[in-house]
């Protein structure tokens, strides 16, 4: 490993661990105990056994329902990183996963075929929704030079009230006021299963986020296709001059991007959840900035940065019932987090700073 | 004291992280000469009048002003000790007319009526009409700075100084951005302020330069002084061995030119801007396999532009580009490079290179995507490793951790090896060079015109771009002179002088 990546590394813990102070100063001034918060944030995720389960869970119940929410967050961080590595900010994953969600369920996700050919059609649909987003994107940008941020904050306002027009007109469920529930066959997730005495979600789509991880990581370390986009990223005019169709890269990183933005909302629609809630964007595809930005967009730091930042927002849940505390606590912490890793430039820069003084103190004295 | 110095830097030292910019130097200047700052690039002159205008602090060492230490903490505290700075980079604000860029910050203000301010332009331009007479800075303060040239933009910068009430100027550079007749009367206008009681302080590598207005010379190398000098009774040879530290040639060695087949073959070549204005306006000329074909034009003639379009990152609008026998006017910047162009940008770090690379993805840059680099589009990071040590090692580029430097952190000289490097190990018939050795020091130069005479050698067409008038009659074996985007005269080198190669230019004398 590079001294640059150790120091990359140390710059994100160091972060992490500002930010749960900070939290921890906030959850003070509220009158509660700091520690018992975030022990009680690793019990809501099987991390940590808590006190006493409910009927039919365990510790592991808890741990299969934590990776399950955290695996659309992998694919969402994954999604970022990817457009990011060619220089575009993709701040439209919600709207893309939103769009791949509903287009699953009402193709694949009202049906009533066999699980066999149902999972692998609503991952299918998922990737071919969202890639055809992140390409449109892309291709505004390539065709018109209309701003990728602009286009997707737009798109996501047009997917979002165009689906939910179509959830209440046909697909709603009159009581919980959600589109109706989706079979069970062509559910991402294997819901309560009984093993043992027990319950457990078991998400078939975390074994792909790793898959997902490794795949992305060879691309952008081991391929042309990474090479392209890491020189278009980081200087277009260089890369035109190098011979690299720029356009192209950036229609191809969109597509990417989408892709992987729509495994991200079948995992969830299909997934984590079976329905969707109209009119509403998941914050998932805003948390994976603050994810891939903490991971320093490489796709293991991400891996790692998601188990971090899922904690807390899943454990949230357990924390606010333990100890009062309001559950929006943990967005509070997400949030301190995506700031402190937003300074890393400011960090990598006075740690510099430090090791060049105690250089020249020890060449001084030598 | 014994003198009366108006300038004593004593015993600064100055470092930044893994590199000690000045060390230990001590210079004094005297009120009322020109003295000038000589040094190879990262020799540590900028770094050294940075701390006299403010911008930097030292680590150790005093500044005294006038016989009375001072702590000079920001440019604006320097201003108020008149001291006054022309930068590299102009600092203007281009639609700003001049006389608003002069007074801008220390506007003269009047009340209407006694109640309502407003800036005072009408004493400001006054003011700057009788300032440019007395030095001789012809300026007219209501023309807007983004339609006047580039000389007539430092001659504000001087203004502005001047306006400030400065008394000791300092000059980064001043002559790289000008043409012989500019640079003639820049000089002029530094005697002039001379003469006018000023105190000059001019950095510079350029030995002409020196040798023609300098009273005293200072000579740094490597953060060191070497050695402080009495301009009068010292060539320049002398003054190149003190900055470089060695013997320096100070002629490019040539054997006669062997002109082989037809390599490059332009025909009436056009090109737009990004503004859809036409830069190049029907350019034709060829070049052979072992000729060097220079073209000499004031910066912003569409010179840079003819390189673009050959390499294929501008558009041609019309005309015809033929490369080894094959069209290329229409083809990817791709097909080009295969089919025969090497190209040494301009602009060595937005085209050039891509700064956050390392170093071996940089001198792959033009050949990643091929074999042994690439297989089914799977990288081999081994051949980079492989190429790039090779490539460092072949053109001794260095740098503080090989391969995987990060050539952001690279000296500029380095910079341009790494390129140069890359384009020669591309054995293409062509190789364009523009602005080689810009910025560049005495002995990467010299580095760099040998390369350029071993390519011509080697039976490649060369075209070479420069604005460095000395670099193209030094290398040339055929000139173009190129004028408002036209090609005035083409001739064999030996049949220009330096100084008619200067009138085209300027545009002065016209092709018959």
């Amino acid at each position: 490993m590079t001294d640059q990546n150790k120091t990359r590394i140390r710059v994100a813990i160091l972060s992490v661990l500002l930010s749960l102070l900070a939290g921890a100063v906030v959850i003070l001034i509220l009158g509660k105990n700091p520690l018992t918060a975030y022990f009680n944030l690793l019990q809501g995720c099987g991390l940590l056994p808590k006190g006493k389960y409910g009927g039919g869970k365990s510790m592991i119940t808890d741990l299969s329902s934590y990776i399950d929410f955290l695996t659309p967050m992998v694919f969402a961080a994954l999604s970022y990183a990817v457009a990011m590595r060619a220089g575009l900010f993709n701040i439209g994953i919600s709207g893309q996963m939103l769009t791949a969600g509903f287009i699953a369920s009402i193709t694949i996700g009202y049906s009533t075929l066999a699980a066999p050919i149902a999972k692998p059609l609503v991952l299918i649909i998922g990737i071919i929704a969202g890639m055809l987003v992140g390409s449109l994107i892309g291709f505004l940008k390539e065709r018109f030079n209309i701003n990728e941020v602009v286009s997707s904050i737009m798109i996501n306002y047009i997917v979002r009230y165009v689906i939910s027009f179509f959830i209440q007109t046909k697909y709603v469920d009159p009581v919980s006021r959600q589109s109706k529930n989706i079979c069970d066959s062509a559910r991402l997730t294997l819901h309560q299963i009984k093993l043992g005495g027990y319950k457990y979600d078991i998400p078939l789509g975390f074994v792909l986020a790793i898959i997902a991880v490794i795949a992305v990581k060879f691309m952008f370390d081991r391929t042309v296709l990474g090479y392209e986009l890491h020189a278009v990223g980081s200087n277009k005019v260089a890369a035109k001059y190098a011979g690299i169709r720029t356009g192209r890269s950036l229609i191809v990183s969109m597509a990417i991007s989408g892709a992987l933005a729509g495994i991200a909302g079948v995992t969830y629609y299909l997934g984590y959840f079976a329905s969707i809630q109209p009119k509403v964007l998941v914050s998932t595809g805003y948390d994976a900035i603050a994810v891939g930005l903490l991971g320093n967009n490489d796709p293991v730091g991400i891996l790692v940065a998601s188990f971090l930042i899922e904690i807390i927002q899943n454990g949230s849940a357990y924390m606010s019932s333990q100890s009062g505390l309001e559950s929006e606590i943990a967005s509070v912490i997400t949030g301190l987090i995506l700031l402190f890793s937003a300074c890393n430039a400011f960090f990598l820069e006075k740690l510099a700073q430090k090791k060049a003084e105690e250089s020249r103190k020890k060449g001084a004295k030598a | 004291m014994t003198e009366d110095y108006i300038i004593e830097m004593r015993n600064v030292t100055k470092r930044f992280p893994g590199i000690v910019a000045n060390d230990d130097v001590t210079i004094k200047v005297r009120k009322g000469e020109i003295y000038a700052l000589l040094g190879e690039n990262g020799a540590g002159k900028s770094t050294l009048m940075s701390m006299l205008f403010g911008m930097y602090e030292p680590d150790e060492g005093e500044i005294w002003v006038r016989g009375k230490k001072e702590e000079i903490k920001s440019p604006s505290y320097a201003t108020r000790l008149n001291i006054g700075m022309v930068h590299q980079h102009f600092k203007l604000v281009s639609n700003y007319t001049i006389a608003e860029n002069i007074i801008l910050g220390v506007e003269p203000k009047k009340k209407a009526f006694g109640l309502f301010p407003y800036v005072d332009i009408k004493t400001a331009n006054e003011k700057i009409r009788s300032l440019s007479e007395k030095y001789g800075l012809e300026v007219d303060p209501e023309k807007v700075i983004s339609d006047v040239n580039v000389s007539t933009r430092q001659r504000v910068e001087i203004l502005k100084m001047l306006y400030r009430e400065a008394e000791i100027l300092i000059f980064d550079e001043p002559t790289a951005v000008l043409t012989p007749q500019e640079i003639d009367s820049l000089l002029q206008i530094i005697k002039n302020l001379r003469d006018g009681g000023k105190t000059i302080i001019l950095i510079t590598h350029k030995l002409e330069e020196i040798k023609q207005v300098a009273d005293r010379c200072a000579i740094l190398r490597r953060g060191k002084l070497i050695d402080v000098r009495d301009v009068e009774g010292m060539d320049t040879r002398e003054m190149a061995n003190l900055m470089v530290g060695r013997q320096v040639q100070m002629k490019v060695e040539k054997k006669p030119a062997v002109f082989g087949k037809e390599i490059l073959n332009i025909k009436d070549l056009r090109v737009k801007n990004d503004d859809d204005f036409e830069v190049v306006k029907g350019v034709s000329f060829n070049i052979h396999a072992g000729e060097i074909f220079a073209i000499a034009g004031v910066s912003g003639n569409g010179q840079t532009d003819i390189a673009d379009a050959i390499a294929g990152l501008l558009p041609v609008s019309s005309g015809k580009i033929i490369v080894d026998g094959t069209d290329v006017t229409d083809m990817s910047v791709r097909k080009r490079t295969e089919a025969g162009i090497s190209y040494i940008p301009e602009d060595r770090h937005s085209v050039g290179l891509v700064l956050d690379f390392d170093l071996k993805d940089n001198l792959a840059l033009r050949r990643y995507y091929k074999e042994p680099f690439a297989k089914k589009g799977v990288l081999d990071p081994k051949s980079f490793e492989d190429y790039g040590t090779k490539l460092i090692d072949k053109y001794d580029v260095r740098c503080a951790r090989g391969n995987t430097t990060i050539v952001r952190s690279m000296s500029g000289g380095n910079q341009q090896k790494a390129i140069i490097g890359r384009e020669i190990e591309q054995d293409a018939p062509l190789t364009i060079f523009v602005q080689p050795t810009r910025g560049l020091d005495i002995g990467a130069i010299e580095n760099i015109h040998r390369q350029i005479v071993e390519e011509r050698d080697k039976g490649k067409a060369v075209l070479l771009i420069s604005l460095e008038l000395d670099e193209i009659m030094a290398l040339a074996d055929t000139i173009g002179v190129i004028y408002n985007g036209q090609l005035g005269k083409i001739a064999p080198a030996a049949e220009f002088t330096t100084s008619e190669v200067g009138e085209y230019m300027m545009g002065v004398k016209h092709h018959d």
